[in-house]
């Protein structure tokens, strides 16, 4: 896994409703080193989700620049995997062949990829699911799919767009302690967007607070791992940090 | 009761006794038809030459089997829709594909594909006949009409119905423009190409009887013309009961049963 680097980001487009053009990214630097974990949070139309689908390559930059590992990106690639809000799997590939999919765009070969997709399917919780079709699991189980899926092909960095957004609180909560234990097992470099204070400060090492298109304010979360939330939801320092990020979220 | 003879080979009874339902419940009203006709002619005591009984059309259709002609007929009818849907079909994804993954061009060409989906099959007889002379290329011209527009536009249909995700999904995992087409674009649009093969070969099938009667000396169309020239009411009759029965037994053995299949796999995701 390698880092990620964002300069002096920005986005403007036309808004045909308002008859003008609208800023909704301005000037974001953003320093991510190799196996850190970063939430990215703020209000509605904050510009998080533009920041990544940028990352991603999925919209042309405005300005500035995004280099992962040392180059300069543009465009969608597989050195930059995604999870989506909404799952993105395949319908019509089983779970297995979703989560061999990238291995498979690398010309890996069928039993070599098959192995991967297992091993990343186990690390997910899955391996029972294997030959089943997305639309025969839960939500929840679609996502770890999705995180096994981008996971499996080994990119440089993880970009999250609010997977957990649309899954019930008690799933969402498991969701999130197995995403901490897979990031202490395998460091991926994550980028994480979330609206959830909470979810952020559980999961990341940093939180980068965004508002009106800008970076707020960084701030490193200290928090021991692993994390449950057992412990974490009566500890005084998750409740401190909490408070102090969903402050700066509210005057954002 | 047959249904437990028909249970015995299949491994879910209430799914093969429900199928035995569904049979009857589609053959019955057919039966009753038969029924009907046969009293009708009876009853009025009609002349065979305006509207023959069962029986003698039952004999017309054996005289047919026996001396091999409704074999030639059907064997030239069926070959010439192979012909056209596959070429219709090599043309028309592919374009539709094309289409589908620019929403300018869909956006221009929607109307278009609409309005010659309307034209499709028979309104193309008189020039395709002046373009083709009679015979063999004016009929499949007529059947790739019937199909292409059909599949095309709903290929096109499928494509730019793919949610954007999924598109984004391929790409991030390293999917270049071919295997975008053969992984993504085409597995997504497959339930609408079906569902356009199954409309377009409905209309190629009507286009092909009508191209027949007109441009050509065999197949299915020619031989209720022909029959018409001899008088053979019986013949003609045979004939568009054979014709009945084909498209039923294509469309309710293969058409149907392939669309059902693909779009309950993959038809979850186009909600």
């Amino acid at each position: 896994m390698k880092s990620l680097s964002i300069r002096n980001l920005s986005k403007t487009y036309f808004d045909p409703y308002a008859g003008k053009h609208v800023t909704a990214v301005q000037a974001v630097s953003l320093d991510v080193p190799e196996g850190e974990f970063v939430c990215v949070v703020g209000p509605s139309g904050c510009g998080k989700t533009t920041i990544l689908n940028m990352i991603a390559g999925f919209i042309p930059l405005s300005g500035g620049e995004i280099v992962v590992d040392g180059r300069s990106v543009s465009g969608p690639g597989p050195d930059r995997g995604v999870v989506f809000q909404s799952h993105a799997l395949f319908p019509w590939k089983t779970v297995l062949e979703n989560v061999a999919f990238g291995p498979k765009m690398r010309g890996v070969p069928l039993a070599d990829r098959e192995a991967i997709a297992r091993e990343y399917l186990a690390l997910a919780g899955l391996a029972h699911a294997a030959d089943r079709y997305p639309n025969e699991l839960s939500g929840g189980m679609q996502q770890r799919v999705g995180v096994a899926r981008a996971l499996a092909n080994q990119p440089a960095v993880l970009l999250m767009d609010e997977p957990f957004a649309s899954v019930d609180a008690q799933t969402r909560m498991t969701l999130q302690e197995e995403l901490t234990r897979i990031w202490q097992e395998r460091r991926p470099t994550i980028i994480f967007i979330t609206h959830d204070v909470p979810e952020a400060v559980f999961l990341a090492n940093r939180v980068v607070v965004l508002s009106k298109g800008r970076v707020l304010k960084e701030i490193d979360i200290d928090l021991p791992r692993p994390r449950v939330w057992d412990a974490l939801i009566e500890d005084e320092r998750f409740k401190t940090l909490s408070a102090q990020v969903l402050q700066l979220v509210r005057s954002a | 009761m047959t249904a437990p003879a028909v249970t015995g080979a299949s491994p879910r009874p209430s799914a093969a006794l429900k199928r035995l339902t569904g049979a009857v419940t589609f053959l019955l009203p057919l039966v009753v038809l038969v029924i009907v006709w046969e009293a009708a002619v009876r009853i009025t005591q009609v002349h065979p030459g305006v509207f023959p009984g069962v029986g003698a059309v039952m004999k017309a259709g054996a005289e047919s089997i026996r001396d091999g002609s409704l074999w030639m007929h059907v064997g030239a009818s069926m070959g010439r829709v192979m012909l056209g849907t596959v070429l219709a079909i090599l043309v028309g994804v592919p374009l539709g594909v094309l289409m589908g993954v620019s929403p300018a061009v869909s956006t221009f060409l929607t109307p278009l594909f609409r309005f010659f989906s309307v034209l499709a099959g028979i309104a193309w007889i008189p020039i395709a006949t002046l373009w083709f002379g009679y015979g063999f290329g004016a009929i499949i011209f007529v059947i790739f009409n019937a199909v292409f527009f059909v599949v095309a536009y709903n290929t096109l249909l499928g494509v730019s119905g793919i949610p954007i995700t999924l598109r984004n999904a391929a790409a991030s995992l390293g999917a270049g423009p071919w295997t975008m087409l053969r992984e993504v674009l085409l597995p997504g649009a497959l339930p609408n190409i079906v569902t356009g093969i199954r409309t377009g070969l409905g209309f190629a099938w009507r286009g092909l009887i009508a191209a027949e009667m007109i441009a050509t000396n065999v197949g299915l169309g020619y031989m209720l013309f022909l029959a018409r020239d001899f008088y053979r009411t019986e013949l003609i009759v045979f004939g568009m009961v054979v014709i009945g029965i084909l498209w039923l037994l294509i469309d309710r053995l293969i058409l149907a049963p392939l669309e059902r299949r693909t779009i309950e796999r993959w038809g979850l995701v186009r909600s």
